[in-house]
């Protein structure tokens, strides 16, 4: 099942972008990673159409810590572009493996990450247990979200 | 007995009394005598491509009094005007209808056609079926074409109501004002005092010279900017003709075009002319601030001159510094070091007053501060310093003699980045390029490989914009001499503590990788902005301002240097960011403007007049109220108020005032207006919107909706008043009976107002009417009041479409329905009365 990507970005917007690169100068990401920048998803989405943005898995690179948002002479809203353009590539099965398992514990377990070895640690420093995490009311608000139609959990 | 009341409170419900218009004047066809030419343009392919222009021919000749009616591809032009001349003199034409484009672009032309025929110029109508209609509904062509049909049979109806007008004419002072002593200033008072008229040029700090005097060289002849402009501006201090008034500003302007009456107030120099500048004084003073000509890199005292080649050459004390700002002569050191005793501390503030028959606006502009930009750092890292900065630093008479050293530690930067589009270009600053960023870059880039050549120089970019001549050339040589250009502007600037060196973070967009430099300096290539006060000077002169904040142009193609107020012309960047040479053209193009009024020595003014029936009038004095330029004088002594004709505008803003119908507009009158709503709803009137609109605003945004093709639904019929003020409730009543789906009242923003405010009685008649549609259970939303100024196209276009979402709510039943009940309170109260 696919979405349109338009619904929740405008796509008028992109047309204001004339490549200052402000954004991926100022991208963290692209500092440590070969990420898409900013600009570069951009200039795909305008050239290629978006969906060579959503096949590619670098795609998921990016922090979403909204500094290129904020520095964009245009005012583009470059974090919704990027949400809306991974919410369709989860769709269509371009997710990476690490997140799939790290939604599917959540489902499971009500946590995004291995805790015994948490409940180890605490109990050498005199802490508590954890207390149980909701595994039913976070499997329902995953469910609310549509998370279910994209990745079994 | 007629009850009076006091206009700016609410009226009680039973003295609620709109005017009652004359059903004779306006139901009968016209006479027999009428001869109306129509002539429908096809504008090449520009109203031809959309409206079908034959058939709106055809269905005009089948209009009552029509006796000629025919289409041509460009009516403008020489053969169409001189058809339109031979069908006067051959078919005894006696009104002429032109439907083609907007009335503020070519009714001079055809008038000047009927004129040279024999034609009263008055007696021409026109339609506006480009701007109004093809433009705007490109891709709807039935619809395009019924709606031209409906603006012609309403400028047919109007036509038959015309009645020939003959103009005044006024004297033109053969006096000027320039106001701002930039290049631009200096260029247009030089050139009016050169063909011998008197000017008076208004400079708002100490001397003249502006930016220009500022800025080391010039681009793209590398000439020295003081060396050039230092001749010019003792010209303009020597000139027997120029009287130079520094500290000046204007504060009050009356009267009109050829004959405007200024308010001057002149600010107390402190020090008189006898003054040698021999700057003994300088020495003598304590008192510190930073230099504002030298972009604040250097300190100056209390008593200065703003910088070496000042006109006039006399020096100031700044009163805000001095120890004697209290009033009291606390320190008088630099009186004891004056050997000519020229220190004159009972200096007062002066009130002049001008006359002057013509005004040239040469204000300038401010550059933008990029503090803003937190990830330059610029205000937290010394070494980030913007271009004007730049300029006062490698400039010989600067706080360095001309010296390229860095802030934080004075040593000279071996690694230089320039980086542009610096609040320009953005959503976050100013939206439009700045003209002149780019090959000031290239400019500044080139003098510091001239003096320093193994300066590393990176100048980051999104696009170089070299458009005027020489420029390419420069930008050819800059890459000569190793400038490295990068495409990308930094995202974000480090500073290293320790070294007060710079790092960029960026992408090279061409490479597509990420680049990281370490600078020794970095310049902020900052864009210009109009002035921070130039709102003054708008309200002043009723001029109007474009999106970006600039004086806007009355047309931006042909009349590029006048503006909407006769007699006042714009010169240089006060209009929109240009460069030297530009705007040395620009001021030139003003003056000449001014000379042809001046050397003329009269002006036409349109016979737009208010007329005042002294048979009808009661002396109430309502119209007197409400008249913006006091042109309305009498008394109940005389027994009736009349007009003064030479001070009316034209607005019209008494006429709905008067509730006995003793006003009327001369060429907008009650009677062409009404005849023009009642054929604008003649056939389906339930889906239109009738659509006032002022002349100076409404209409222009109208027309630029239609220039920037903006479309918009098709069942607005625009009617076009001099100002809101005129749009008298009965019309909006009259409209609303007739059946109209809704209206609208647009005008300028207020405050913006064409005509002193006027406007503010718009929304006082909008309001109470929207008050009595609330009384009667009629919604409100029907009655629209909208400001859109002339640069605001989109918002026209989007009212409408509001508008036209709000039609769809009413249904036929309730539009009548609506319309028997204000039919009922006008004829209720008409037997009351």
């Amino acid at each position: 099942m696919t979405i349109k990507i338009w619904k929740f970005f405008q796509r008028e917007q992109l047309f204001e972008c004339y490549q200052c690169a402000r954004c991926t100068g100022s991208c963290p990401a692209m500092e440590v990673a070969p990420a898409l920048g900013p600009r570069e998803t951009i200039l795909i989405c305008l050239n290629q159409g978006h969906d060579r943005v959503v096949e590619d898995e670098k795609l998921w690179l990016c922090c979403t810590c909204n500094v290129c948002e904020d520095r964009c002479p245009q005012e583009i809203p470059i974090c919704d572009l990027l949400v809306a353009l991974r919410n369709s590539a989860a769709r269509r099965g371009n997710i990476p493996i690490r997140l799939g398992m790290a939604i599917e514990l959540l489902a499971k377990t009500g946590r995004s990450m291995i805790v015994h070895q948490l409940d180890e640690m605490r109990a050498h420093h005199g802490l508590a247990p954890l207390p149980p995490a909701p595994v039913d009311e976070v499997r329902d608000i995953l469910k609310k979200t549509g998370l279910d139609e994209v990745i079994e959990i | 007995m007629p009850r009076f009341h006091d206009h700016t409170t609410d009226l009680p419900e039973e003295v609620f009394q709109l005017k009652n218009i004359d059903e004779s004047s306006v139901s009968p066809g016209p006479s027999n005598d009428l001869r109306i030419g129509v002539y429908v343009c096809h504008c090449g392919k520009n109203i031809g491509g959309t409206v079908r222009c034959e058939e709106v021919a055809e269905y005009a000749s089948t209009l009552p009094g029509v006796v000629l009616s025919s289409d041509s591809l460009y009516t403008c032009s020489e053969p169409g005007q001189e058809q339109i001349k031979s069908d006067i003199r051959e078919h005894g034409l006696n009104r002429v209808v032109v439907a083609s484009c907007t009335p503020r672009l070519h009714e001079p032309t055809f008038r000047a056609a009927c004129e040279s025929a024999g034609l009263n110029p008055y007696l021409l109508e026109m339609a506006n079926i480009r701007e109004h209609c093809s433009w705007v509904h490109l891709h709807d062509k039935d619809a395009a074409t019924e709606k031209a049909k409906d603006l012609v049979e309403m400028a047919v109806g109007r036509a038959t109501r015309l009645t020939p007008q003959f103009e005044l004419t006024v004297p033109v002072n053969r006096q000027a004002v320039v106001i701002g002593g930039g290049v631009a200033g200096i260029q247009a008072a030089l050139d009016m005092a050169d063909a011998g008229y008197k000017v008076y040029l208004i400079e708002k700090s100490g001397s003249i010279g502006g930016r220009m005097a500022q800025i080391d060289k010039t681009f793209p002849t590398m000439d020295c900017s003081i060396c050039i402009l230092a001749p010019k501006m003792s010209e303009v201090g020597r000139h027997p003709n120029i009287t130079l008034l520094t500290l000046s500003e204007i504060r009050e302007v009356s009267g009109h075009i050829g004959n405007f009456k200024l308010k001057v107030l002149k600010k107390a120099r402190y020090v008189t002319n006898e003054c040698t500048a021999c700057g003994d004084c300088i020495e003598a003073c304590p008192q510190l601030a930073p230099d504002e000509f030298n972009a604040g890199l250097s300190i100056r005292r209390a008593v200065y001159l703003p910088f070496a080649q000042a006109v006039p050459s006399t020096f100031m004390i700044d009163m805000d510094l001095c120890l004697n700002s209290a009033g009291i002569v606390a320190c008088d050191r630099c009186f004891q070091a004056c050997a000519h005793k020229c220190i004159n501390f009972a200096d007062k503030d002066q009130w002049l007053e001008i006359e002057a028959g013509t005004v040239v606006v040469a204000t300038g502009v401010d550059v933008y501060d990029p503090t803003a930009l937190t990830e330059l750092g610029y205000g937290r890292f010394p070494n980030v310093i913007t271009t004007l900065e730049f300029e006062r630093l490698i400039n010989a008479g600067g706080p360095s003699s001309g010296e390229l050293i860095r802030p934080s530690d004075r040593r000279r930067p071996q690694k230089v980045a320039f980086l542009q589009c610096i609040g320009s270009r953005s959503k976050r600053s100013s939206p439009y390029c700045s003209n002149v960023c780019c090959m000031n870059t290239i400019k500044d880039a080139l003098l510091i490989k001239e003096h320093w050549p193994d300066t590393e120089i990176y100048v980051f970019y999104i696009d170089i914009r070299a458009f005027g001549k020489g420029f390419e050339d420069l930008f050819r040589r800059a890459r000569g001499e190793g400038v490295t250009f990068i495409r990308g502007i930094p995202g974000e600037i480090i500073e290293d503590i320790a070294t007060d060196n710079l790092t960029l973070l960026g992408e090279n967009t061409l490479l597509g990788r990420h680049y990281r430099y370490t600078m020794d300096m970095v310049v902020l290539s900052v864009g210009i902005r109009p002035r921070k006060d130039s709102e003054m000077i708008q309200r002043l002169f009723n001029l109007s301002t474009d999106t970006d904040g600039f004086y806007m142009e009355a047309h931006p193609k042909l009349r590029p240097v006048d503006t909407t107020t006769g007699g006042v012309f714009l010169a240089g960047a006060a209009e929109g960011a240009k460069d030297i040479k530009d705007s040395v053209t620009q001021a030139s193009a003003a003056a000449s403007r001014a000379n042809i009024l001046m050397s003329r020595g009269e002006v036409k003014v349109p016979a737009i007049t208010s007329r005042i029936d002294p048979e009808k009038c009661t002396a109430c004095g309502l119209c007197a109220r409400v008249c913006p330029y006091h042109a309305i004088q009498g008394g109940k002594e005389l027994g009736y108020y009349q007009v003064v004709e030479a001070a009316c505008q034209g607005c019209g803003a008494c006429v709905p005032e008067c509730r006995f119908g003793a006003i009327d507009q001369t060429h907008f009158t009650e009677e062409q207006i009404t005849v023009q709503i009642d054929h604008a709803l003649t056939r389906d009137p339930n889906h239109k919107i009738v659509a006032f609109a002022c002349n100076w605003c409404s209409y222009a945004g109208a027309d630029f909706a239609g220039v920037s093709r903006i479309q918009y639904p098709h069942n607005v019929r625009i009617i076009r008043t001099m100002c809101s003020a005129r749009v008298d409730p009965a019309w909006i009543e009259r409209a609303f009976l007739k059946g109209a789906g809704a209206v609208l009242v647009s005008g300028c923003h207020p405050a913006d107002c064409h005509y002193n405010n006027a406007n503010q009685n718009t929304a006082r008649r909008v309001e109470k009417f929207w008050k009595r549609m609330e009384k009667l259970g009629i919604n409100k939303d029907r009655l629209r009041l909208a400001w859109v100024s002339a640069a605001e196209g989109a918002q026209f276009a989007r009212v409408i479409e509001e508008m036209e979402r709000g039609l769809h709510k009413l249904t036929p039943e309730s539009i009548q329905e609506d319309a028997e009940k204000l039919a009922k309170r006008s004829t209720g109260k008409s037997e009351s009365s």
